[in-house]
């Protein structure tokens, strides 16, 4: 009969009417992001060997290491730099990564007024934690990883 | 008689229905549509000539890009076209065979999603629209916890996929799987039951066999005309041939019969995430690949069925850690030259749906 | 509860008690009820627009506007405040006198009809003998507005928004009317509070059903909501006739839309579900607020379908007015003449 459809979509929306709403309420909300979340970067700088395998890894040439020889001719940091406006978010770089030095956050609120404010500083930007190997002796800590990988 | 005149209206770039940046001339009598002329390269980023400055792996995440409401499912055929240049297809692990196929079929129902939504959208269906993408969101979460990115996950790899997933998501992959079959049966009680979506889609540009296969139609919208072709079943690619799944065929061509068989198989791609989710072995899910990735010489085309078609890639390698030409065969592109003709002599209205109806996606299209 | 006509009446004394002549006194009171009416139909737009997004988004799932203020009231001014601050912009092509006045027409149009609804016993400003006449005969004009404002926006989508509003609400006028017809017969008055009189033991609704959902349909069509939204067509035409407009003038055509919804849910009310009579004896609760109830039922509906179907084509849209809705109507008014024959014929 004509109009059996009609009436059917009136009686879904009908239904809903009344269900739980799905909306989030952003900025009081904050969503509840996997932990595969890619958002944004941060370094380990103490963990940091400088091998470059991650800016060879980028597909877009986002990455900038700074590097200097110290006297045991052993690679120290000195830079690192993040064209996160060229940034695919693809993460190969983290992928990349032999001492997991370079990991994705949560973080995901990365809008900023001025374009060149997107890019990240990573090495200055870097606040030590606990959780990392002492920043005082970031060289010891390279040798061991790097013995180890 | 009166003197009348023809109109021509230019609709595009910027128009709410036109699924992006494509722009369209029609000549109107009245609101009829005499003639339309495709203007489409609004979104080229030349993607093609990027791959030859990019290392193997380095281009999977541009082809997330291609075609935006399939990513998974266009990193799975440029990685099995590289793979198959490699020669190495063979040795994929069976996990990440099933793996891969949950994320095309995961893939697919996000990209279905999005068309019954925008299909609804363009007849002016504003609540089916929400409807659809609930789920697909509820899709797109899931894609999060893969790749984590919506739309660019970035998973597929040479030789396999990034890496494991964990059990919760399993556990929700499932939960959803359950529940999507009656989100489905609510698209059918208020779109294609409607008496009204039936008057506006019924008998609306009919794609004869012929037709479609002269303009080189693949994927939903050639079932749609009623050729029983699937690449999943023919020419199975990966693991495809265990499982069984059926494949929905168009009767008469018309935009009723595209709309409705992508909701058919979105039951289908149901069924067959459903049968991976019993069938998936424990195991590893990445093939020995050397670090560098350099294919021999020579040159390759693989060809998966995206969501919206055959999507293929052709490599041409010098044995260099770089391609030396890719290629990519992408459907919409093909379909949308098809859009002239399916629109000749239709009302204005129709036309908006016929363009919905072929599912054009203008990262794809431009490349 | 009596209080608004009292409240006429106080205000009436106070007038004739500065010295005034009753005829000037007359003019001043009609004044004050205009103003009256204009009061409630802002608020009731206001209110619409606010419920139109409430309710869509409950139906799609969706939280709607929450933040300013208790359930998003104050988004309304946020509205409000958007509009007003817009830039007038007025294409270069266009015919600026049209132009200008095409968006003041259609409100003003959608203004007049609410001359002769009935909100209560004696709160009507205008009980005219001819006032079904009148609704019809103003909720025609409305469609010049709509020519105009496609036509003078010398934009190609505005004027195939344009034709299509004419063509369209040309076409559902004739239902309409004949779907009243049935109403008038039954009632034998043109005059809105006999109709409501003669509802007094059974509502219309009843013995008119068919003609009902005539009206229904015809009149969702002549005040363009969806599912018959075609001269706004927002997935062809973009915005249709009022494309080029922008700022208070677009927000004329807007208010004008609820201010239209309101009067056809109104006109439904009074001539189908029995005006401001309360059902069942339910009379404790006053006939204004039965009255608004039904117009809030009426206005539901209107929502609900609006968010609920996909929009019909133009050539369906004319073949189902002519070939089916007309035929349905006149056939409605032939089965309700035969029954009042019968009816006469029975009871003497």
């Amino acid at each position: 009969m004509f109009g059996q459809g009609l009436i059917k979509g009136l009686s879904i929306t009908l239904k809903h009417l009344f269900d739980k709403k799905l909306t989030e309420e952003y900025p009081e909300v904050k969503p509840n992001l996997p932990d595969s979340f890619k958002g944004s970067f941060m370094l380990k700088v103490p963990k940091c060997i400088a091998c470059g395998l991650c800016a060879n890894a980028c597909p877009n040439n986002v990455i900038k290491i700074e590097s200097e020889k110290d006297e045991n001719n052993k690679k120290k940091l000195t830079g690192y730099k993040m064209m996160a406006e060229r940034c695919l978010y693809c993460g190969f770089c983290v992928e990349a990564c032999p001492t997991k030095a370079l990991l994705w956050t949560k973080e995901f609120e990365n809008a900023v007024y001025i374009r060149e404010m997107v890019n990240l500083d990573l090495f200055s930007s870097y606040v030590p934690s606990p959780d990392d190997e002492k920043p005082a002796k970031p060289k010891k800590q390279d040798e061991e990883t790097a013995q180890a990988s | 008689m009166l003197k009348t005149q023809e109109l021509t209206l230019n609709m595009g770039p910027v128009h709410p229905s036109t699924h992006g940046v494509y722009r369209c001339v029609l000549t109107l009598d009245g609101e009829y549509v005499r003639n339309a002329v495709n203007h489409i390269g609004y979104l080229h980023r030349g993607l093609e000539k990027l791959a030859e400055s990019r290392t193997y792996s380095q281009f999977i995440p541009y082809t997330d890009r291609l075609d935006y409401c399939s990513g998974l499912a266009n990193e799975l055929a440029y990685v099995m076209a590289v793979e198959k240049l490699m020669g190495i297809t063979e040795e994929i692990p069976e996990r990440a065979q099933y793996l891969r196929v949950i994320c095309a079929e995961l893939q697919r129902l996000a990209s279905h999603g999005i068309f019954v939504g925008s299909f609804a959208l363009d007849t002016a269906g504003m609540t089916a629209f929400f409807y659809a993408f609930r789920e697909r969101d509820r899709v797109l979460e899931l894609i999060t916890r893969i790749g984590g990115n919506r739309l660019t996950p970035n998973y597929m790899r040479i030789g396999g996929v990034a890496r494991d997933l964990e059990e919760d998501f399993f556990k929700e992959l499932k939960q959803l799987m359950d529940d999507y079959d009656a989100a489905i049966d609510e698209y059918d009680g208020i779109l294609t039951g409607n008496e009204i979506f039936q008057s506006r889609t019924k008998g609306v540009s009919i794609v004869s066999k012929e037709m479609a296969l002269d303009y080189g139609f693949t994927g939903p919208n050639l079932r749609a005309s009623g050729v029983d072709y699937d690449m999943r079943r023919d020419e199975p690619y990966g693991i495809y041939d265990r499982f069984k799944f059926e494949v929905p065929i168009g009767e008469t061509g018309d935009t009723f019969d595209r709309y409705v068989l992508r909701v058919k198989e979105m039951r289908e791609s149901v069924k067959i995430i459903k049968q991976a989710l019993e069938q998936i072995p424990e195991g590893p899910v990445m093939a020995k690949v050397p670090k560098v990735i350099k294919p021999p010489v020579g040159e390759v085309f693989h060809c998966i069925e995206n969501p919206k078609g055959h999507l293929g890639f052709h490599i041409v390698s010098d044995g260099s850690t770089k391609p030396y030409r890719t290629r990519i065969y992408s459907p919409t592109f093909v379909m949308l030259s098809a859009f002239p003709e399916m629109a000749k002599g239709t009302h204005i209205m129709d036309a908006v749906l016929i363009l919905a109806s072929i599912d054009i996606v203008l990262g794809e299209v431009d490349r | 509860m009596q209080i608004f006509i009292d409240l006429a009446n106080l205000i009436r004394g106070w007038i004739t008690g500065m010295g005034i002549s009753e005829a000037a006194a007359e003019i001043v009171m009609t004044a004050v009820g205009a103003v009256a009416v204009i009061v409630f139909i802002l608020i009731h737009v206001i209110l619409l627009i606010l419920a139109e997004r409430r309710v869509s988004a409950f139906f799609q799932l969706r939280k709607g506007p929450n933040r300013l203020g208790p359930i998003g009231i104050g988004q309304v001014l946020a509205d409000v405040v958007k509009t007003l601050g817009k830039e007038d912009i007025i294409p270069a092509g266009a015919d600026k006198f049209v132009f200008k006045i095409a968006s003041t027409t259609f409100f003003a149009t959608a203004l007049l009809a609410y001359a002769v609804i009935p909100f209560g016993e004696g709160m009507i400003i205008q009980d005219l003998n001819i006032g079904i006449f009148y609704f019809i005969a103003i909720g025609s004009t409305a469609t010049m507005s709509v020519l105009m404002a496609g036509w003078s926006s010398n934009n190609k989508y505005a004027m195939i928004g344009g034709m299509r509003g004419v063509a369209q609400m040309i076409s559902y006028e004739i239902p309409m009317v004949f779907s009243l017809l049935g109403v008038v017969m039954l009632a034998g008055s043109l005059k809105m509070s006999d109709i409501v009189e003669a509802q007094k033991n059974m509502w219309f609704i009843v013995p008119q059903f068919i003609a009902f959902l005539i009206y229904y349909i015809a009149a969702t069509a002549e005040i363009n909501r969806a599912p018959f939204d075609l001269p706004e067509g927002e997935q062809e035409l973009v915005a249709g006739f009022f494309i080029e407009y922008s700022g208070i003038r677009w927000a004329l055509f807007a208010m004008a839309e609820y201010a239209n919804m309101v009067a056809v849910s109104a006109i439904a009310t009074t001539l189908f579900l029995g005006g401001w009579n309360a059902p069942f004896g339910l009379t404790f609760i006053p006939p204004f607020v039965w009255f608004m109830l039904k117009l809030y039922v009426m206005i539901f509906t209107f929502l609900w379908v609006r968010w609920t179907f996909p929009r019909l084509r133009v050539d369906h849209l004319m073949h189902f007015g002519w070939k089916f809705l007309i035929p349905a109507s006149l056939a409605n008014i032939l089965v309700t003449g035969i029954g009042i024959y019968i009816y006469r014929a029975i009871t003497g």
